[in-house]
């Protein structure tokens, strides 16, 4: 919303145009003073609008998030009394309690069916120092064995404190500098900027997911937003770091490869030729998973110096590989290095599960929408692997195409937001939390130069609403509804939107057409939404459809992120000046 | 300008989404009280309420709030049967703490229309600043802790007051400024504490002619008596027919309390006794005698009986004394200058006195004066001055109310937030004084509030690691001491400050 500065903002530093000035600076529209906030987060940070000083405004943001977050953290976590299994905070549990307790060289391969560690070695070393600690603590909270489906109340106490200390340490800075960096990049005054970081914050699908339910997502994209905020700033030996750092941490950092490969390469071709960058990217990030997997070998190497086998079960023969396993074919078992190899190739195996199904449980995806008109099951898994990654290709590689060859800083988020999106809709084994992973860049976008537009919170928040309640039934499962409710409504009343207020898309700029299209789009899944809300609520589903109401949930999901997938492409397009901006080509993407 | 922002619905909106969150939090045995109200109200005859003793959390709010809890037992009923039923003693299934923790929140409401009468009622000059304390007063972090976390429904009660306060303001409107107040005492009977400003302010002006204290308005005082007759009727009538005020009077006022609630409340007994402790060190070189058996009890401090080992002991007739005088002072002044301002700072004297130096005093009280002082505390700088020292010792006191690990973050991050937001706020509305200004504590309130910090660190943290669960007592004594210190210091520089402008 640039147009309610109060002032022409003058950045303290000029961004930096070294590149064939493809990133255009961006002049601020100084406007007539705008006397009313136009939705209600504004109207928070009114009085903010004259102090100059960041410093007074970011710390008091940051309380109140936390303060929510740890509100949201009072409630249930996934699986919780819910025995034999338990769900995704037993899994972090258990994983404390397996690095804490095991030597490094078990890690991969100890009671594979009671939540094996299945995450690459950065969350297994998080894992491990936050056992450490817990065990420190308390050492009844992480035994071995005898700990297992511990539901402890101080535990989850320290369990939910290390989610927050984590995001704070990773996270909310990456977040933070991105948004500044961003907001500059496009001439976005601090105020506003303030704004979109406080809404990008306080995504209610993030805190469900990671705060309610339990999970440690927000390292991983903080992570990702460091390499996007290091792009920003041309450092992209950093990019490259970060990247691989969440990577490390969360295999489904892959939704975004494609996108930081592309921009990457566009960096150093596109832009003018520029061998040595590209030299030094691809050193860096070699040497980044040297690093990340380096405690791993050193420490199996020291295991099998001490006589510790990966499964003590086999007394010292060599584990069969489980997959790849023609390697065993050029090196010689009892070679030193073997046990590293082992080690990685079950890491691998653990990491990338091709032998699972083509979507787990009921998610807004292409296929499992595809899956209520036809039974897929009917088909091979092979066709069916094919499939999933043709479509993925195809629906990938246009948004990268365009990054590659037209690099543009302010472009990222969109083409981040799209590729992810493609991912999530179409790709192999998608679970539904994976919405965050679209969801991220695509609320960066409100850092932008239009983010606080009716059009780019209109569509932003319709993103994010549908999101979070593609999550409904996977939180309605430990009875979550009201931190869901009380959540959603908090980010939709604070933007703006729907159900609270229904005029995000009238506010300025494009057409009454395009206005009065994209309205109706919108308004017609929140109507849905609103009713399917109701339905689940007071009519039981048909006897011989019990999932009736999950699978609506799951076809109104996938219709709408296609969209979404389309808007963000769409925007890409105009972005990069590869369509001139019109209310035809709009009507026609749709 | 038309209006400030954010306003106050909007604020009191996100609060609620907050307060919803919380909903699983740490619940006091007030929950239980209430949950038992709902069932005696719900289950039983009029004639029983006050008799009814199943569970030792006896009825012993006034008669309205008992009506209050018989309309709320209406809809707890179709909520969940379970929770109205008397020998349900420590229920507390999901439902019965969605419907209790929900009535608080929209009770409040009663908080935020009467902050809005509030607000309205400033003049133009003065109307941001009034927004900002109506602000700070909706988002009080010792509304969330008591309310919201803890479980008592002051939001409500305080509405009223505050109503009743701000119908004080105009002329016209001070018969109902007099009756509400009268019905905000059938509620709740802390109130009365507040009672003499009342008293004096209502004579002055409304019973007796603005030009003469000779001329009294006869028409008025039988307007004003018929009508405080009335709502006494209709909250205590049916117990009087029945006989049963005595016993009603019982359950209301239990003299059999101690000197000092559980925790110390920060008032001067809490000096009092950090002297008496300190001086068990000295006294055998001052030659002064020493009571063994207060010397021996571990837990001094925790249970409320208190016993003094060096001190002499301190009755209740002594606290009342206090109190009274301590209340008088302020009332003269009002009596001869019945402007609204006087008469908020003396309904705010009044609550200081009756938190300092009354009988069993519970620190919850300290709403009793911060929440009237927030009305005028931006008055100018020299209010503010005395202010500030009030809402961080008030805040800080209420933190031994929740000790259980998880409402920890909250209460704290919460209440930080709360006073750099405000402190920084109040700093740029409060205009300059014209008076100069009396350096009395100015300088050390910065010092003052600087010690929070580590003393927050240490009755939180670092005393478990130190000595484990030995001297449980210590960070309760250092923080009732501490919050002791600004009360009162806040007190005298408040006392400066009304009788100096």
């Amino acid at each position: 919303m640039p147009s309610s500065s109060p002032a022409p903002h003058k950045p303290r530093r000029k961004p930096k145009n070294s590149d064939n000035d493809i990133d255009k600076p961006v002049r601020v529209r100084s406007e007539a003073l705008v006397r009313t906030p136009s939705f209600p987060l504004a109207a928070f940070l009114w009085p903010a609008r004259t102090s100059s000083s960041q410093w007074e405004v970011l710390p008091l943001i940051l309380m109140v998030v936390g303060l929510f977050r740890w509100a949201a953290g009072l409630w249930g976590y996934s699986g919780f009394q819910r025995p034999p299994l338990f769900g995704d905070y037993e899994a972090q549990r258990h994983w404390m309690e397996i690095t804490a307790h095991l030597p490094i060289s078990q890690w991969y391969f100890h009671d594979l069916e009671w939540w094996g560690l299945d995450y690459p070695p950065l969350t297994a070393y998080h894992s491990w120092a936050l056992g450490k600690i817990g065990n420190w603590i308390n050492p009844e909270w992480f035994a071995l064995v005898s700990s297992r489906g511990s539901h402890d109340p101080t535990l989850k106490i320290f369990m939910r404190a290390t989610v927050i200390v984590s995001e704070f340490l990773i996270f909310v800075p990456a977040t933070t500098v991105f948004v500044r960096r961003f907001s500059r990049l496009n001439g976005v005054n601090n105020w506003t900027s303030n704004l979109a970081l406080v809404a990008i914050l306080m995504q209610p699908a993030t805190i469900l997911i990671d705060h309610v339910h339990f999970q440690y997502n927000t390292v991983m994209l903080g992570f990702v937003v460091a390499s996007m905020s290091s792009m920003l700033a041309e450092r992209y030996m950093w990019a490259a770091v970060f990247f691989v750092a969440a990577l490390g941490f969360k295999q489904m950092a892959l939704y975004y490869a494609f996108s930081v490969f592309s921009y990457l390469l566009g960096r150093c071709i596109t832009t003018g030729i520029n061998p040595s960058r590209l030299f030094g990217i691809a050193l860096v990030t070699i040497i980044s998973f040297g690093v990340l997997v380096l405690p791993l070998a050193l420490g199996v190497l020291y295991d099998k110096h001490r006589g510790i086998n990966a499964i003590p079960e086999l007394k010292g023969a060599a584990a069969p590989l489980p997959i790849f396993s023609f390697i065993t074919n050029y090196i010689d078992t009892q070679h030193f290095y073997y046990p590293i190899v082992e080690q990685l190739v079950q890491m691998v195996h653990r990491v990338f599960p091709f032998s699972r199904g083509l979507f787990e449980d009921k998610v807004a995806n292409f296929w499992c929408a595809l899956n209520t008109v036809i039974k897929l099951r009917n088909y091979p898994v092979e066709l069916l692997q094919k499939a999933a990654l043709g479509m993925t290709l195809l629906s990938i590689i246009p948004p990268n195409i365009v990054l590659f060859l037209r690099p543009r800083k302010s472009a990222l988020p969109l083409a981040f937001a799209a590729t992810a999106w493609g991912f999530f809709l179409f790709s192999w084994q998608v679970h539904e939390k994976s919405v965050l992973l679209p969801l991220m860049p695509m609320t960066l976008l409100l850092a932008g130069k239009q983010g606080m537009s009716g059009e780019f919170r209109a569509w932003v928040g319709f993103a994010n609403l549908l999101g979070a309640w593609t999550l409904f039934p996977l939180l309605h499962r430990v009875d979550l509804r009201v931190p869901y409710t009380a959540l959603t409504l908090l980010w939709a009343y604070l933007l703006g939107l729907p159900p609270t207020s229904w005029s995000a898309p009238f506010q300025e700029g494009q057409s009454a057409l395009v206005q009065w299209g994209t309205a109706l789009l919108q308004s017609t899944f929140y109507v849905t939404m609103a009713a399917w809300h109701v339905l689940e609520a007071f009519v039981p589903p048909p006897t011989d459809k019990p999932d009736l109401w999950v699978v609506a949930n799951v076809g109104v999901g996938a219709a709408g992120f296609s969209i979404c997938y389309l808007w963000c492409f769409w925007r890409l397009l105009r972005e990069t000046d590869l369509l001139p901006s019109g209310s035809k080509v709009k009507a026609k993407t749709q | 300008m038309a209006e400030s922002y954010p306003t106050l619905t909007q604020c009191a909106l996100v609060a609620a989404a907050f307060k919803v969150l919380l909903f699983p939090a740490y619940k006091s045995t007030d929950f239980e009280v209430h949950r038992n109200w709902l069932a005696i109200t719900n289950s039983l005859p009029l004639s029983q309420w006050y008799y009814e003793n199943t569970s030792e959390w006896t009825l012993d709010y006034p008669p309205f709030f008992a009506y209050f809890e018989w309309v709320l037992a209406h809809l707890a009923r179709l909520v969940d049967p379970a929770m109205v039923r008397i020998i349900n003693l420590n229920y507390d299934s999901w439902e019965t703490v969605y419907f209790q923790r929900f009535s608080v929140i929209i009770t409040e409401i009663i908080l935020v229309y009467a902050l809005q009468m509030f607000i309205d009622s400033s003049s133009l000059p003065t109307r941001r600043a009034a927004q900002a304390a109506a602000l700070s007063v909706i988002l009080s972090p010792g509304l969330l802790i008591i309310d919201h976390i803890h479980f008592q429904y002051n939001g409500a009660m305080y509405g009223l007051l505050v109503a009743s306060l701000v119908l004080a303001r105009c002329k016209s409107t001070l018969l109902q400024s007099g009756l509400l107040f009268g019905a905000l005492l059938c509620f709740k009977h802390i109130y009365s504490y507040l009672g003499p400003a009342y008293f004096v302010f209502l004579l002055r002006t409304y019973c007796l002619s603005s030009r003469s204290i000779f001329r009294i308005k006869f028409l008025n005082c039988v307007k004003l008596g018929l009508g405080l007759g009335g709502i006494f009727a209709a909250a205590f009538g049916p117990f009087a027919l029945m006989g049963q005020i005595p016993q009603v009077l019982s359950r209301l006022f239990p003299f059999s309390r101690g000197l000092c609630h559980a925790y110390w409340a920060p008032n001067v007994w809490a000096l009092y006794s950090l002297a008496d402790r300190v001086l068990i060190y000295f006294a055998p070189k001052l030659g002064l005698p020493i009571n063994a058996e207060a010397l021996n009890s571990v837990t001094r401090g925790l249970v409320g009986d208190t016993a003094f080992a060096v001190l002499p002991e301190i009755s209740p007739r002594t606290c009342l004394v206090l109190t009274v005088l301590s209340q008088a002072l302020p009332l003269i002044k009002l009596f001869r200058r019945p402007t609204w301002e006087n008469f908020i700072g003396a309904v705010t004297l009044c609550g200081y006195s009756s938190f300092l130096f009354s009988w069993h005093v519970h620190e919850k009280a300290i709403l009793l004066v911060i929440i009237p002082f927030s009305l005028i505390a931006l008055t100018d700088r020299r209010h503010l001055s005395a202010f500030r020292p009030l809402i961080v010792a008030g805040h800080v006191s209420l933190f031994p109310l929740l000790f259980t690990p998880a409402e920890f973050p909250i209460k704290t991050i919460y209440t930080v937030f709360w006073l750099v937001l405000f402190l920084i706020a109040f700093d740029r509305l409060a205009p300059a004084s014209n008076k100069p200004r009396v350096f009395l504590l100015d300088r050390f309130s910065t010092i003052y509030i600087a010690i929070s910090i580590p003393l927050i660190a240490y009755t939180s943290l670092f005393h478990q690691i130190i000595f484990g669960k030995r001297l449980e007592f210590l960070p309760l004594m250092f923080t009732s001491s501490y919050a002791a210190i600004g009360v009162v210091g806040s007190w005298v520089g408040y006392m400066v400050v009304y009788y100096t402008s």
